[in-house]
């Protein structure tokens, strides 16, 4: 059986690649290791282009946000509950601090702009800063064009606040801790820094674009799910697959493990993280190249984990950070390699899907917990367990009656290089054409043939089909 | 009453630059200081009889050349004594050094890790040559990337140009540059644990971060750009400490006929119908000038010379949102005699190598991290990242004679300590900076003559710096350039005709560098009146 092109991985991206290629009338086989797939959502916008070309709507998407899209617990008892209605959020600011609800809105509003210049970014490939080619530098010039038209306060925004913290940000524009807390966490989702690091504030960006005013949390979505019922391509599961390429440097297929099968294909399209992708290939390479990726800084803090869950719950989304000191302190344990203590914690509540799963269950987020790459896990899962009841019980029921049925996975279990679920954290010297190494950030490798359509290439994470597509077009 | 054509007030070393400049090109010019001696942060004095002291800045390194050379400063007694040498001592007992001779220094490198002493020749060349890229920024006026003005767009061409020029690795570098901690920088680089973290302290100087933190590999490159006889990266002492630095501009603008007055502090600006037609002093005089520039800190420059009125309220706002959160102290000691470090063999030993030049307490990047965690809660550090000198080692002249100099540097001490500073807590403060060199240098405090503790506050109290900031305002990568102080007014002008900006808180600032002096004063002389 021979292919037109191998997509190494079934995840959102891999997937949109594999379709897209599809329908350009190529023949497309998708390898991936797991022999089931993850029944979790897709936490991240799905782009409208990918929806629209692959025709998602029809085939079942379902995008979905809670409402409130967040809720924190007060220091003094009660709830912050902010909403997708800005006027009901203004609302529930009022009680805690007027001052901060009559800055909402403009607040809302200021990031909402950088938000969609970065959008705008986000949908195509990385400007190529470097070219020469006359398309290229129209296409730039056209972006710059586009972000000096949404006003000059928009410029002067987007140049202060990429490299800024997101507790000077927020600083500047709030003072009750417990919105600041909330909307730091998000500056610092999967991130081995604290909220007074420089550049967390463009990591806020990032997680608020696709989000409508005011919504600071990504969405959910069943895209994965949704594109492997898709006909058109064909899936093998539980295969390692690792590529396969001449002397002369070309590409010839990948080889399956544990089967052993060999498959030529004249393209492969990777959607597995970059230093994954080449770690066996380094021999071969520039040793320049081999630097840079393995350069690639993707520090995995976070832990998740789920919590089976009969019947209805407390909350929709639960964040407790509730300040930014707090989520400070969380982070300086991880700066010397340990669990922090007192964790930031995410509840979500993930209602059943109906599909013979029975009941729902609750999705858990807990930062930091860096990646240490070996030790005995057991008594580190009992403790860091023992920490997120510790500060999730007092606030979530659920968790202090069926503390025993929380599931924790530590980065350093599932398959990713040093546990990162991004392939690559998305930091400003990581970021467009620096993703996934400087100068190979058009989803092309120094091995003919062979392409990345990963979350560690641009434009990352949070973002399922992104990377997929801009990389098919590219290949196409 | 004497009408000049243009007052400067602060006599630091970029108010005098500016008014040598000004007087240079045939301006009447006269600069109004605060205190009986000019320099601001760069200055000499005898806290002690016999003991002189570059009070507050203390090494020189980034006077740009062409200050030097169009204001002739070595004819007006600017002298430069190399330092050599920065030895870091382990907590294991073991030591890293990096001599002036090359060769040792890679000997001494691959003692620790062949690898890296590979790898430093590498990444040596590398920051030179970012240095050099950087170079032409310093001296240029930063071009608005909002405004459609033929010059912007000129200027914004020039630099696209130019960066694209460097090639495509050399421009990731400067973006990683830009953009990454140090830490992780220097990560890509080397393995040696305490090579990393005393190169990472240069990228935490005069900022609130740790080296983990992006933002500052910046500053790490700013330190970079030290130019000394064109040697690159090459410090030293201005012969009878920084104060002959400010002397020397002085002493150089006098010449050109600039007028200086001490004890002269500024009360406000005069503006008439949104143009400035002179200041007025604190003890009632006023003196004229169709041009007023300000060398003080923009906080002083805009929301105290000036009154709120006579601004636009979005540029005030964005003056009150400009960070200075000053971080570091200084300790400066008159020894009795020179302390024994126990890192190196010969450690103790007067007029050892060791110091001759400095030595860096940064043992481990953790250690420089844990400083910082101090910090960001409200604390002075425990066990401080500090920056060692003997100036009278290499200048015999600041103190008397078989005693010695001491200077340190000090980081992290902020300038809104948890209860805020008082007598106590700077002693306190003074206490942990000598305890922690005693760790390393026992017997170092029976030495000790006499001791003079400067926290962030007392920096502000005596030099007049925001919050002792002794950048005049971080250099955080959304403070610089066009945003430097405050996007739209990074071109020296300011809302009000006739009165400009030279301090250290406009481009390029910080250091000894007085780039922002000489930029001001020409924009001054470009712009007429």
């Amino acid at each position: 059986m021979s292919y037109d092109a191998i997509i190494i991985g079934a995840g959102a991206n891999g997937l949109v690649t594999a379709h897209s290629l599809a329908r350009a009338g190529k023949r497309v086989l998708v390898v991936e290791r797991e022999e089931k797939p993850d029944p979790a959502l897709d936490i991240g916008w799905v782009p409208s282009q990918v929806v629209r070309e692959l025709n998602l709507d029809r085939q079942g998407l379902r995008v979905s946000r809670p409402d409130p899209w967040i809720a924190a617990p007060l220091a003094g008892g009660g709830t912050l509950e902010l909403w997708c209605d800005m006027a009901r959020s203004v609302e529930a600011i009022r009680r805690i601090s007027p001052a901060d609800a009559s800055r909402w809105p403009d607040f809302c509003a200021r990031i909402h702009t950088l938000a969609t210049i970065l959008e705008r970014l986000y949908v195509v490939p990385p400007p190529d800063i470097e070219s020469r080619n006359p398309r290229e530098l129209a296409r730039i010039a056209g972006l710059g064009l586009y972000a000096r038209r949404l006003g000059k306060q928009a410029i002067i925004d987007l140049a202060r606040v990429l490299p800024m913290s997101i507790a000077e940000l927020l600083d500047d524009w709030f003072e009750s801790d417990a919105l600041k807390g909330v909307l730091g966490a998000l500056g610092v989702w999967h991130l081995k820094q604290g909220p007074r690091s420089g550049g967390t504030a463009f990591n806020f960006l990032h997680h608020h674009v696709g989000s409508p005013l005011g919504v600071f949390r990504p969405p959910l979505s069943n895209i994965t799910a949704v594109l492997l019922s898709m006909p058109g391509v064909e899936i093998r599961r539980g295969q390692k697959a690792m590529t396969v390429h001449g002397r002369d440097g070309r590409l010839r297929g990948v080889v399956l493990g544990p089967s052993g099968d060999t498959i030529d294909a004249p393209l492969v399209v990777s959607s597995a993280d970059p230093r994954a992708t080449f770690e066996h290939l380094k021999q071969d390479l520039d040793p320049e190249f081999v630097r840079a990726i393995d350069n690639i800084k993707c520090r995995g803090v976070v832990a998740t984990g789920t919590l089976e869950w009969q019947g209805p719950t407390s909350f929709k989304q639960l964040c407790i950070a509730p300040s930014l000191e707090y989520l400070e302190r969380a982070y300086d344990a991880a700066k010397y390699g340990r669990d922090s203590e007192r964790p930031y914690v995410e509840l979500r509540a993930e209602e059943g899907e109906g599909e013979g799963e029975g009941g729902g269950r609750i999705h858990v987020h807990v930062q930091y917990v860096p990646f240490t790459g070996g030790g005995s896990h057991d008594d580190r899962r009992r403790a860091l367990k023992a920490a997120v009841v510790g500060v999730a019980a007092p606030h979530a029921p659920e968790v202090r009656t069926a503390a025993e049925r929380l599931r924790l996975t530590l980065p350093d279990e599932p398959e990713l290089t040093e546990g990162h679920l991004y392939h690559g954290e998305l930091t400003l010297d990581q970021i467009l054409f620096m993703r996934p190494v400087p100068g190979w950030s058009r989803y092309r490798t120094p091995i003919n043939g062979l392409y990345l359509c990963g979350s560690g290439t641009h434009p990352g994470g949070a973002i399922p089909g992104a990377a997929g597509r801009n990389a098919a077009r590219e290949i196409l | 009453m004497k009408q000049y054509d243009v007052i400067v007030i602060g006599g630091g070393h970029n108010g005098l630059v500016a008014a040598a400049y000004l007087a240079l090109a045939g301006r009447s010019v006269l600069v109004l200081e605060r205190r009986p001696r000019v320099g601001g942060a760069a200055v000499t004095e005898e806290i002690f009889p016999g003991f002189k002291f570059s009070m507050f800045s203390y090494v020189v390194s980034l006077l740009r050349p062409e200050i030097i050379r169009d204001l002739d400063l070595p004819r007006h007694g600017l002298h430069i004594l190399p330092l050599e040498s920065t030895v870091t001592p382990m907590e294991n007992g073991d030591h890293l050094a990096a001599w002036a001779d090359h060769d040792e220094t890679r000997r001494e490198l691959y003692r620790h890790s062949p690898r890296d002493a590979e790898a430093y020749d590498e990444y040596g060349r590398l920051m030179h040559f970012m240095a050099q890229a950087v170079k032409p920024i310093l001296s240029m006026v930063p071009p608005d990337p909002t405004s459609f003005a033929p010059g912007d767009l000129a200027g914004l061409l020039k630099l696209g140009k130019h960066f694209r020029g460097l090639g495509a690795e050399r421009l990731h570098a400067l973006v990683k540059l830009m953009t990454m901690s140090s830490a992780d920088f220097l990560d890509e680089w080397f393995e040696t644990d305490v090579l990393k973290a005393t190169k990472s302290a240069s990228g935490i100087i005069g900022t609130f971060l740790g080296p983990r933190s992006p933002g500052t590999a910046y500053v790490l490159l700013h330190h970079y750009m030290g130019e000394l006889d064109g040697v690159f990266r090459a410090w030293g002492f201005a012969k009878g400490g920084t104060g002959a630095v400010s002397e020397a501009i002085a002493s150089a603008a006098r010449s050109f006929g600039a007028e200086i007055r001490c004890d002269a502090p500024v009360a406000r600006v005069i503006v008439k119908h949104g143009r400035v037609s002179g200041v007025a002093l604190e003890h009632g005089d006023e003196v004229r000038a169709d041009i007023v520039v300000s060398s003080l800190d923009p906080r002083r420059t805009f929301l105290q010379l000036l009154e709120a009125k006579d601004l636009p309220s979005d540029f005030v706002s964005d003056i009150k949102r400009f960070k200075f959160r000053g971080s570091s102290g200084k300790v400066n000691l008159a020894l009795d005699a020179l302390p024994t470090f126990t890192c190196m063999p010969d450690g103790g030993s007067a007029g050892s190598r060791l110091h001759r030049g400095a030595v860096s307490i940064s043992p481990s990047l953790d250690y420089v991290e844990r400083a910082y965690d101090d910090a960001k809660y409200g604390e002075f550090s425990r066990r401080p990242y500090m920056d060692i000198v003997f100036p009278s080692m290499i200048d015999p002249g600041m103190a008397p004679p078989g005693k010695h100099v001491m200077s340190i540097f000090v980081q992290y001490a902020p300038y809104n300590v948890n209860g805020g500073w008082t007598d106590a807590k700077r002693e306190a403060f003074g206490d942990a900076v000598v305890n922690t060199v005693e760790n390393f240098a026992p017997g170092f405090k029976s030495l000790i003559l006499h001791r003079q503790v400067i926290t962030p506050l007392d920096i502000e109290r005596i030099t007049g710096l925001s919050e002792g900031n002794i950048f005049a305002g971080e250099l955080a990568l959304h403070q610089l350039f066009f945003l430097r102080p405050a996007p739209g007014w990074a071109k020296f002008a300011t809302p009000v005709r006739g009165f400009y900006q030279c301090g250290s808180g406009t481009h390029p600032g910080g250091g000894i560098m007085g780039a922002s002096g000489r930029l001001g004063a020409m924009t001054v002389l470009k712009n007429g009146r």
